[in-house]
């Protein structure tokens, strides 16, 4: 089965992984201190464009992937919306209660989220997952022994997905009595739970095994993979630099919302 | 002396009985010795010890006057999917260079060199490992262990997961490797190193050493011990043919099945496509074909567990739901651990039953007795051996009384003896006058067994033979005797 996405490599691909990751974590950490949602809207296009027409992946995948996102949105504004404080009041009907406040802030929640998702997205359709464990070793000083039981973990994850395919077609073959309410959850679990479990856990003692056979230890080591800072990793920066600051200037300069902050 | 241990002695935690007691065994440089003997006498166990990997990676208690392991050792596992920790071919073949600390500029060279060696000719070599078929994923294992230029060479069952193909293309490999190079085996199916071994090491199933000489003497003083251990010895199945004494063909008997039109899709792509078929009772139907060729999809489009068109009958009952498949089928999967959804061997087989418990008890009993495996009837199904886990995924499949039964590679990865018993519980059921239909890679059991091959190709039936089950005793190519 195939598991991989096939994909160009873009100048994102070549960003160092480690500084990406907390680059991103900062990115994150910065977008939870922005109260206006003039901004926050404009600041959307800054990795959205990135994810349109940078990431190297085919259209159709990226629009599958963003489709999610877009729920996300659309859920976790209207949420906010439909029950949120306010004194403006614009809609009551039974418990739904939508005020001009409550409706920026969920608005705000919701391209709040809608950037971490877009952030996360980024991440993850240009990083692979070994660059990005060699360049937690070689720039965060990560053990190895960490970093390569992840990897190996990793390498498990696809097998567990064909584990589950045979197990569900194991049971629906041997017919199962479905218990009614909770018990039907309890159930399920106990019924996937304890055969990939056990699978799982032989087969990672397994290759642990195998890792120790093959001389994997706490010794010097060299790695085949050099992960580097370039000049890549400055126009990323600058990029979402340039970006966050026309986004800050266009929220200030030409606000389409009455409201500036929605906390107040 | 090079490798050796003397006066060894093993304790697994929760054992009664020492696994080994006072065992002592070397191995001289240049060797190729094979270790033979019943499951669960503590080959792999031994050949553990001797790599070193007991007792520093999997701690057991051991005791030994003297313990000699090789200053490197390269060990090649048996499964292929839980060896690797890396994706790409290069990338787990560089895991084993940078633990040996090659420098960064030499790898590419080195990677080429070792997978030159074991016939993985690649003109880049980042290829995904998932995309390689069983038998080059374990010619890979062979490759990244070279990479540790060993001393000695361990192989701990290397194709007991392979299939015919795949164990030719490792043995071919191995053979190839450097004459003088020491190796100790483990193996279960013997045909191919019988004449590359100098040495034979057979263990009785206290994990005594009962043998230990040459092929041909071995050979020719405990033909009758390796049976009992259900080892692959090469005439196996010529002696095997002279126990059980088969029927002759059989007579064809009522009609039982019709598949017109069958078609089984995964998603919007068509898998399997059958378009006229009819099967009687008394039929045992091997289903034949490269791997990935739809041949477990067939099974699966008959239980109607893909999403299928077209019509399946059994008798006068058309098959359109999975419940109506279950009535008619009984469906044995080849890891039996998934077949499994209670906690005890008795409970297995009275799910299965869904029946009143004054009723049901004495026939699970009865099966469990008949079976061999009442003894073990409040145990987990997980702490069953190979051997009695397949036989209760059979007997949870077709404790009903479905008149067909669909085998999904059962005899994959058993021992002889295993094999056996459950080719003679097929049989039996066969001559009541059920329908087998089962898919197996093995060319004996089809000579030997089935009456009718269906070969599958590229996601069609392609060909309906006729098989003549074969006059007893008569030599096949593939036997022979030392």
């Amino acid at each position: 089965m195939q598991w991989t996405l096939q994909y160009e490599e873009t100048w994102l691909h070549r960003l160092n992984p480690a500084f990406k990751l907390i680059f991103f974590l900062s990115l994150f950490l910065i977008l939870l201190f922005v109260h206006n949602p003039n901004v926050i809207s404009n600041l959307t296009l800054v990795p959205l464009l990135l994810v349109l027409f940078a990431t190297g992946h085919r259209r159709k995948v990226i629009v599958l992937l963003l489709i999610p996102f877009l729920i996300l949105f659309f859920s976790s504004a209207s949420s906010m919306m439909f029950f949120g404080q306010g004194t403006t009041t614009w809609w009551k009907w039974g418990i739904i209660h939508i005020t001009e406040e409550s409706f920026f802030r969920g608005l705000h929640i919701g391209f709040r989220a809608l950037n971490f998702a877009l952030l996360g997205l980024l991440f993850a359709l240009t990083t692979r997952p070994v660059f990005l464990f060699y360049s937690l070793i070689q720039q965060l000083k990560v053990p190895p022994r960490f970093a390569y039981s992840f990897m190996a973990a990793v390498r498990i994850l696809p097998v567990m997905v064909e584990e589950f395919q045979q197990l569900r077609a194991a049971l629906l073959i041997r017919g199962v009595k479905k218990k009614k309410g909770l018990q039907r959850v309890t159930q399920s679990i106990m019924l996937y739970a304890v055969p990939l479990l056990s699978q799982s856990i032989r087969r990672a003692h397994r290759i642990a095994v195998a890792m120790e056979a093959k001389q994997f230890n706490n010794k010097e080591r060299t790695y085949y993979y050099k992960q580097t800072y370039s000049k890549v990793d400055i126009y990323f920066v600058l990029y979402i630099m340039a970006g966050f600051g026309l986004a800050y200037w266009v929220g200030h300069t030409f606000p389409y919302f009455g409201i500036t902050d929605v906390r107040n | 002396m090079k490798v050796g241990v003397s006066n060894l002695r093993v304790k697994y935690a929760g054992a009664e009985t020492l696994l080994f007691n006072k065992l002592s065994l070397h191995i001289k440089e240049g060797e190729k010795v094979l270790f033979l003997g019943p499951s669960g006498c503590g080959k792999s166990t031994l050949l553990q010890i001797l790599s070193g990997l007991i007792p520093n990676a999997v701690p057991v208690p051991m005791k030994a006057d003297e313990v000699a392991i090789p200053e490197s050792s390269g060990v090649v596992f048996q499964d292929p999917d839980s060896q690797f920790c890396m994706p790409y071919v290069d990338e787990e073949i560089a895991f084993v260079l940078e633990n040996c600390a090659v420098p960064q500029t030499e790898m590419k060279s080195f990677i080429h060199h070792y997978l030159m060696k074991v016939g993985l000719n690649f003109e880049d070599p980042h290829v995904e490992i998932s995309s390689l078929s069983q038998g080059m994923k374990q010619r890979l294992a062979i490759a990244s262990m070279l990479a540790l230029e060993p001393e000695v060479i361990f192989l701990d069952e290397p194709t007991a997961l392979l299939d015919p193909e795949g164990t030719s293309e490792v043995w071919k490999t191995i053979k190839q490797l450097n004459a003088k190079q020491t190796m100790i085996i483990v193996e279960h199916k013997i045909d191919e190193v019988i004449h590359f071994v100098d040495r034979i090491v057979l263990f009785d199933s206290e994990g005594k050493i009962i043998a230990d000489a040459d092929p041909e003497s071995v050979f020719s003083f405990y033909k009758p011990k390796l049976k009992e251990y259900g080892i692959w010895y090469p005439g196996v199945w010529t002696d095997h043919k002279q126990d059980e004494n088969l029927p002759a063909p059989y007579e064809k008997g009522q009609q039982l099945m019709s598949i017109s039109q069958l078609q089984g899709y995964r998603g919007k792509s068509s898998k399997i496509e059958v378009s006229d078929v009819t099967a009687y009772e008394g039929e045992w139907i091997a289903v034949t074909g490269k791997n990935g060729a739809g041949k477990s999809s067939f099974l699966l489009s008959l239980m109607n567990v893909m999403k299928t068109s077209g019509t399946k009958r059994v008798r006068d009952k058309v098959l359109k739901t999975i419940k109506a498949s279950r009535e008619q089928l009984a469906f044995v999967f080849q890891n039996p651990e998934f077949q499994f959804i209670t906690n005890s061997v008795y409970d297995e087989l009275v799910y299965s039953l869904e029946m009143l418990e004054d009723k049901g008890v004495e026939k699970v009993r009865n099966w469990l007795e008949a079976y061999d495996l009442y003894h073990v009837k409040d145990l987990h199904p997980y702490q069953l051996s190979t051997g009695q886990k397949r036989r209760l995924s059979v007997g949870t499949a077709m404790f009903g009384t479905q008149p067909v039964l669909l085998l999904d590679e059962p005899t994959f990865g058993q021992d002889a003896s295993n094999t056996f018993k459950l080719l003679a519980l097929f049989e039996e059921l066969r001559t009541e006058g059920m329908l087998i239909i089962m898919v197996t890679h093995d060319e004996m059991i089809v000579h030997n067994y089935a009456t009718r091959e269906w070969v599958i190709q590229e996601g069609k039936l392609i060909e309906d033979r006729k098989r003549e089950r074969r006059e007893k005793g008569e030599r096949h190519a593939m036997d022979f005797t030392v």
